[in-house]
């Protein structure tokens, strides 16, 4: 009973001096759901847009440092007339020189692949997992080269395909 | 002389839009400024009721529109002051009844006359705002600390910004409880200020006076007791330039209520033992 009455008075005094106790304020919800909601309205972007914009900046960002990727905040902010993307992500750690860049070279190849159809004489293993090209193409690869014992369905054209299979022939060899 | 023409709206309806459109046109009357009110709310007028002047209409913008009057002959003088006029909607027709251009022609014709117009805006954001803001180059959005209220704010500011002849536009905060904000039971006007990062004209704190008021069809800043009067009044001020601070109920409920609880408690204590 005492007790009672000493952690009331310690509540009370926390209050006065403006320390809310430690539940979540009704209104701290409101203000978050608003932001989520007005981010919608203001941008036009739905929530699967959003989403896929959180996932390619999380893709983008990964190159340099490492992130709590769950933590990632994103919020549009209206200063005045102006509107302001506002991204918060806590780092966990910096990356080092190596692995930003292995991670840059990666990349930089990746887009080579789809920029350069033709021309391409890189002997690296190719990572085709960055590739974007049409679904259509692959279809075609596959009635084509029935006998290719390479199942990629990412394979970005037919002359990096036939290239690469010719020089594992070579390779053999 | 050319008055400024300033529309009241807020997308979300029930907020009080008409109640701040009487109230402000009584204190800015009162303040000796020459003003007149249209309510564009066609078939759903309602500012003749809360300025107490629905049995003098006789003729309503409607009529003006479509030259069965003269604009003149449609204007409304308050019954206290003369300084006020009502532009009565019609209650008849639906919002087609008039055009931006129609609107935005008396208004030009209107701020020749008198200081101050104030355009009583529909609620929602199809034509009925289109024509309400047409002749506008002011805006006041009425909101309420609440979510549904701030989220319609939102959206009738962006349509504000989109518009070139409104020159400016600021929030007014309607039927603010100090105690909840203070308890954090409900949004402060800090957190709607940012939220929709527009400039405050004012805080009218929720006040059972408005509803008495209405009753008897007098603006209740003709009520020199009553906090949202009072609240009003100041907004007047601003409109009209003047540096008028904002009253702080919140600290003012903060204390009072802090001061009842420990009390309260004390007093329940005491009768528990």
């Amino acid at each position: 009973m005492s007790e009672n009455i000493f952690t009331e008075l310690y509540n009370k005094i926390l209050g006065l001096f403006g320390q809310s106790a430690q539940k979540e304020d009704s209104k701290d919800v409101a203000v978050n759901r608003l932001r989520v909601v007005l981010m919608q309205d203001r941008t036009n972007l739905t929530p699967e847009l959003l989403q896929r914009m959180r996932k390619e900046l999380i893709d983008l960002l990964s190159k340099y440092v490492e992130m709590d990727k769950e933590a990632l905040e994103l919020n549009f902010e209206q200063e005045g007339e102006q509107m302001a993307l506002m991204l918060s992500i806590p780092v966990v750690r910096a990356k080092d020189e190596e692995e930003i860049e292995a991670a840059i070279k990666a990349e930089e190849e990746a887009k080579k692949l789809t920029e350069t159809d033709d021309e391409d004489d890189s002997e690296d293993d190719l990572d085709f997992e960055n590739a974007d090209d049409d679904d259509s193409e692959d279809e075609d690869l596959d009635v084509e080269d029935d006998d290719s014992d390479e199942p990629d369905e990412d394979e970005p054209s037919e002359d990096i395909n036939s290239e690469q299979e010719e020089k594992e022939e070579e390779e053999e060899e | 002389m050319s008055g400024r023409v300033i529309v009241i709206t807020s997308g979300k309806g029930g907020v009080g839009k008409t109640t701040t459109n009487a109230n402000i046109g009584t204190a800015l009357a009162r303040a000796g400024k020459k003003v007149v009110m249209i309510d564009t709310d066609l078939g759903l007028r309602n500012l003749d009721l809360l300025l107490g002047l629905e049995n003098r209409i006789v003729y309503t913008i409607v009529d003006v529109v479509e030259e069965r009057c003269k604009l003149k002959q449609a204007l409304v003088k308050d019954k206290r002051n003369p300084n006020l006029c009502l532009l009565a909607a019609a209650q008849t027709r639906d919002k087609t009844a008039v055009s931006e251009e129609q609107l935005k022609e008396i208004c030009d014709k209107l701020k020749e006359k008198f200081d101050f117009v104030l355009v009583d805006c529909p609620a929602g954001i199809e034509q009925g705002f289109q024509n309400a803001v047409a002749g506008a180059t002011e805006a006041i959005v009425v909101t309420t600390p609440e979510m549904s209220a701030v989220r319609d704010a939102d959206r009738i500011i962006g349509l504000l910004e989109a518009k070139e002849e409104i020159k400016s536009y600021k929030l007014l905060l309607n039927r603010y409880r100090a105690n909840m904000a203070a308890s954090k039971d409900m949004m402060s006007k800090e957190d709607v200020v940012e939220i929709l990062s527009a400039k405050l004209i004012g805080i009218i704190p929720e006040d059972t006076g408005i509803i008495t008021s209405t009753n008897k069809g007098e603006p209740v800043v003709n009520d020199e007791n009553s906090p949202a009067g009072r609240a009003y009044r100041n907004v007047a001020e601003r409109i009209m330039g003047n540096d008028v601070p904002f009253i702080d109920f919140e600290e003012e409920a903060k204390v009072s209520t802090k001061i009842k609880k420990f009390f309260s408690k004390f007093l329940n204590k005491g009768k528990e033992n």
